[in-house]
């Protein structure tokens, strides 16, 4: 199957709208400090329990880069009441899921679990979620082969350009120091022992760190007690304390990486973005829609439509609890790869200095209020990971309720500002996969430094 | 697991269910021919709209393979009353946005949106149906973009050019045989009188499903249907596919080699339509082998045995006989031979030792509980529809699905393995790391 376009949906009514409004849900706190949020969802007959600890890729020491999802994934791999194979079993009975970890790993101030579940079977599912991430038993044999399979599958993803550049730019953009400038690898994942991975869950998977988030078709009063007895049992152990990382200071750089076969040419532009609470987050949310976020914007329409350069290109603004990036991403033949960031480039310089119009302004507004509802608030799953922002993020429901008026509220001028100020046209970071021989000399005139490394190399920086 | 009596007791107590538990679609048939699904939902105030063209790969010929996926590009492209980018533009400055696929048997256009765009919606629609443009320069434009596609889907994507080259071998006469995008040549080759053609054959209302699903009324979405819509005339839709895939003689393999990493197999075995009776017993088979961290091939080939990074399988629905592909991705230094024979010894046992009842009613609890999961959202019910419609023939058969996997037995499993996983039926394609000569 063949789809026309791959741009991931963003975040997204009418102008003739009324503001969307979160459901109801409850906010309770256990004597040793899990919180637990219950909505209850009609549709269909599924519940959804998801699970945040605290600390997720923060967490981790910079050279065992993976330890929080391979602590994740190990949690249903022998637990006190289960083995591995019995565990499996059960779920897999129950036609249930049980999931962890996710693509943004290494972006992650807290791990995720994800189960979901008959609502017949709330009781069982209960009992499985509980005794995999309260009762693990990390039996040996069992990390062994998890961490030996972690080492395959990043070289198995260094085989797909597409999915390799994401960990070569977050490792390039923040650097060694930045909690999130270390994407797990073949190196970090096999310096990861067993000690570390118990040590790791019990400093971590404690009542202080636990949110307990319910969604879906369920009954909320007997929930509550259940939820009350299977989590207000373990320890309120310690906090997670937040480190307040500095960010990479702003340079013009270029990371080259070589992969011989490539016919085409994947890049990545980025600059210095916003945390999630940053007052320009709206600003920002127009911006990027205009300029990468959807079909007709600045970049895919020019790289795209009117050039034929690429199937898709788009920008993105990373908002995560410290600050992130705002980068420019596509793809084209190699031949092309000079054109193509020239392009790029030129639709940057545009927004910086001339800003969006008045229509343009409108358009994204609607757009945002629109895909909205499909995007957030149409299922237990999307309510659930909104509920798991408000919770890490410490935001209100006011976040949502009022989030229509304060997309109203952005004036042109304050949209202009914005882009002034986020969307500038120096000291960027370039990372360019493809194959070198052929790009670059292309490629070395966008930055005075330039590192180039082989796809062969193990990690995500090259060998030092 | 959840019994329709359930749920039909737990609607009349007014709890709100999902509306395609319960049949609860209005259809109409337009004069021209379009069938239209209508379903009711009010959670949120948006409404998936899609179009199912009875038109793929299928109904190609050699010469302009991938003209289906490439005037699905062009439907975009500008019409009479609105030009080109403008049925993007508006929609999204209207608070929607949209996308479309094309497969070897259909190609289906889905647009996400506000109520409030509704009737915009079916003006685009209809405009575009009735009169495409066929500008030139925006075709050279596009050319340009699907080859882009295919470079990222294809030709840099180890799972995907091994896929192309899988179906290139199964499929020796059936149209099944190039891929949906097309080759390289044919892509650099279409002309606008392939365009054209294609349009005239397959861009009949008679030849559509038009499925709405969200917050509409009935009433409202025939009425537009009837205004935008019915005006269109009928044509005579495309000729049937005559070709059939005569029967495999014997195992086939292909290599492709290439710089790469690891290594990955592919092998595919004949296996019937979707309207085939053995399409449920399909469905329970591949739920058996590959669903979860207790089916049979990850527990047998990526746990104990620990040669495989995954071992997946996959089937498409399908209007002709398709393909049951089992892909496997080997661990580091494993030879592929060991996983390749590991997974041949399951699909074996399948067929000397019939499945237990557990796991039998493991399978059913799974596919149902996924069947759920695809319920969820209006688009998600809106692609089930037309889907249901399109390859099984009748959408109202999506609210019998528990019936038709609760049929499936245990000899049926037996039977279904027997029949189509032999030695002679498959086809394998391996791809194997090479260094890049210099």
């Amino acid at each position: 199957m063949t789809t026309r376009h791959g741009l991931a949906l963003l975040l997204a009514a009418t102008p003739l709208l009324a503001q969307v409004k979160l459901p109801p849900y409850t906010h309770n706190v256990l004597p040793n400090g899990v919180v637990v949020d219950l909505m209850r969802k009609p549709g269909v007959p599924l519940v959804r329990f998801r699970i945040l600890v605290k600390g997720g890729a923060e967490a981790e020491p910079p050279e065992l880069a993976g330890l929080a999802g391979v602590t994740a994934q190990l949690l249903r791999k022998g637990t006190a009441k289960r083995t591995a194979a019995q565990f499996s079993d059960e779920l897999d009975f129950l036609g249930g899921t049980f999931q962890t970890g996710g693509f943004a790993e290494q972006y992650s101030s807290a791990t995720t679990i994800n189960g979901e579940f008959l609502t017949k079977d709330f009781d069982q599912g209960l009992d499985l979620l509980t005794d995999a991430v309260l009762h693990p038993t990390f039996p040996q044999q069992e990390v062994d082969k998890l961490l030996a399979q972690r080492v395959d599958a990043v070289k198995s993803a260094k085989d797909n350009p597409q999915a390799a550049i994401p960990s070569y730019y977050g490792a390039f953009f923040f650097g060694p120091k930045h909690p999130f400038g270390h994407p797990p690898d073949e190196l970090t994942l096999a310096r990861v022992r067993r000690d570390d991975i118990a040590a790791f869950h019990k400093r971590l998977y404690c009542g202080r760190n636990l949110i307990v988030i319910v969604t879906g078709d369920f009954d909320t009063a007997s929930a509550e007690a259940k939820i009350a007895s299977a989590f207000g049992q373990g320890e309120a152990g310690t906090a997670f304390v937040w480190n307040s990382p500095a960010s990479p200071a702003p340079k013009t750089r270029l990371l080259l990486v070589d992969k011989p076969d490539a016919t085409q040419t994947y890049f990545y532009i980025g600059q210095p973005g916003i945390d999630r609470h940053n007052p320009d987050r709206i600003k920002l949310l127009i911006l990027n829609t205009l300029f990468g976020g959807r079909f007709t914007s600045m970049l895919n329409d020019e790289l795209r439509v009117n050039s034929g350069l690429t199937y898709g290109a788009f920008s993105a603004v990373q908002e995560y609890r410290v600050p992130g990036s705002i980068y420019i991403s596509t793809y084209t033949k190699t031949e092309t790869t000079g054109k193509a960031i020239d392009v790029a480039l030129e639709i940057l310089k545009k927004l910086s200095e001339k800003g969006i119009t008045p229509e343009q302004l409108a358009s994204a507004k609607a757009y945002i209020k629109g895909t909205f509802p499909p995007d957030r608030l149409e299922t237990a799953d999307q309510l659930s990971a909104t509920l798991a922002d408000l919770e890490l993020y410490g935001l209100g429901r006011d976040e949502i309720d009022n989030l229509f008026a304060r997309i109203d509220a952005v004036s042109l001028d304050d949209a202009n500002q914005a882009a002034r100020k986020y969307f500038r046209t120096d000291r960027l970071t370039f990372v360019a996969l493809g194959n070198a021989a052929k790009i670059r000399d292309a490629v070395k005139k966008y930055s005075d430094e330039v590192t180039e490394i082989s796809i062969k190399d193990p990690g995500f920086r090259g060998v030092r | 697991m959840v019994s329709i009596m359930r749920l039909l007791a737990l609607a009349a107590l007014g709890v709100s269910l999902a509306a395609a538990q319960i049949n609860d679609v209005h259809t109409a048939t337009l004069a021209n021919g379009m069938k239209v699904l209508v379903q009711e939902d009010h959670n949120i105030p948006n409404v998936a709209l899609y179009f199912f063209y009875r038109i793929g790969s299928r109904n190609e010929h050699p010469g302009a393979t991938g003209v289906s996926h490439f005037f699905e590009h062009m439907m975009f492209n500008g019409a009479k009353k609105y030009g080109p980018k403008q049925f993007d533009i508006e929609m999204e400055k209207s608070g929607g946005n949209n996308n479309a696929y094309t497969a070897n048997d259909v190609t289906v256009y889905t647009d996400w949106f506000p109520r409030t765009a509704l009737d915009l919606m079916f003006d685009m629609e209809a405009d575009r149906i009735r009169d495409l443009s066929f500008d030139p320069k925006i075709i050279e434009s596009e050319r340009g973009v699907v080859y882009s596609e295919r470079r990222t889907s294809v030709d840099n994507s180890n799972f995907g050019i091994l896929y192309e080259q899988l179906y290139a071998a199964a499929f020796t006469a059936h149209p099944y045989h190039w891929p949906v995008v097309g080759w390289p040549s044919d892509i650099e080759s279409w002309t606008m009188d392939d365009l054209k053609t294609h349009f005239r054959m397959g861009y009949a209302p008679n030849n559509c499903v038009m499925v709405v699903v969200g917050d509409v009324t009935n009433t409202e979405v025939l009425a537009l249907a009837k205004k935008y819509i019915e005006p269109i005339p009928r044509q005579d839709p495309p000729p049937p596919v005559r070709t059939k895939e005569p029967d495999q003689l014997g195992e086939r393999r292909v290599f492709v080699r290439k710089p790469a990493q690891l290594p990955i197999e592919m092998i595919g075995y004949h296996v019937p339509e979707s309207k085939n009776a053995d399409d449920a017993v399909l469905d329970v088979l591949q739920t058996i082998l590959d669903h979860g961290q207790s089916s049979r091939l990850y527990s047998r080939i990526v746990d104990k045995d620990q040669l495989a990074l995954s071992v997946n399988s996959f089937r498409q629905s399908s209007l002709d006989p398709g393909l049951l592909i089992f892909s496997i991705q080997p661990r580091a230094g494993v030879d592929i031979a060991k996983p390749e024979k590991a997974l041949f010894e399951e699909l074996q046992l399948l067929q000397t030792t019939p499945v237990s009842d557990r796991e039998l009613q493991k399978a059913k609890n799974v596919i149902l509980a996924d069947h759920y999961r695809q319920l969820k959202t209006i688009a998600g019910r809106a692609n089930l529809l037309g889907t249901y419609e399109v390859f099984h023939g009748d959408y109202a058969l999506l609210f019998t699905e528990e019936q038709r996997v609760d049929a499936v037995t245990a000899a049926d499993v037996q039977r279904v393995a027997a029949k189509y996983l032999t030695d002679k039926n498959r086809t394998i394609a391996v791809l194997i790391p090479e260094e890049k000569s210099k």
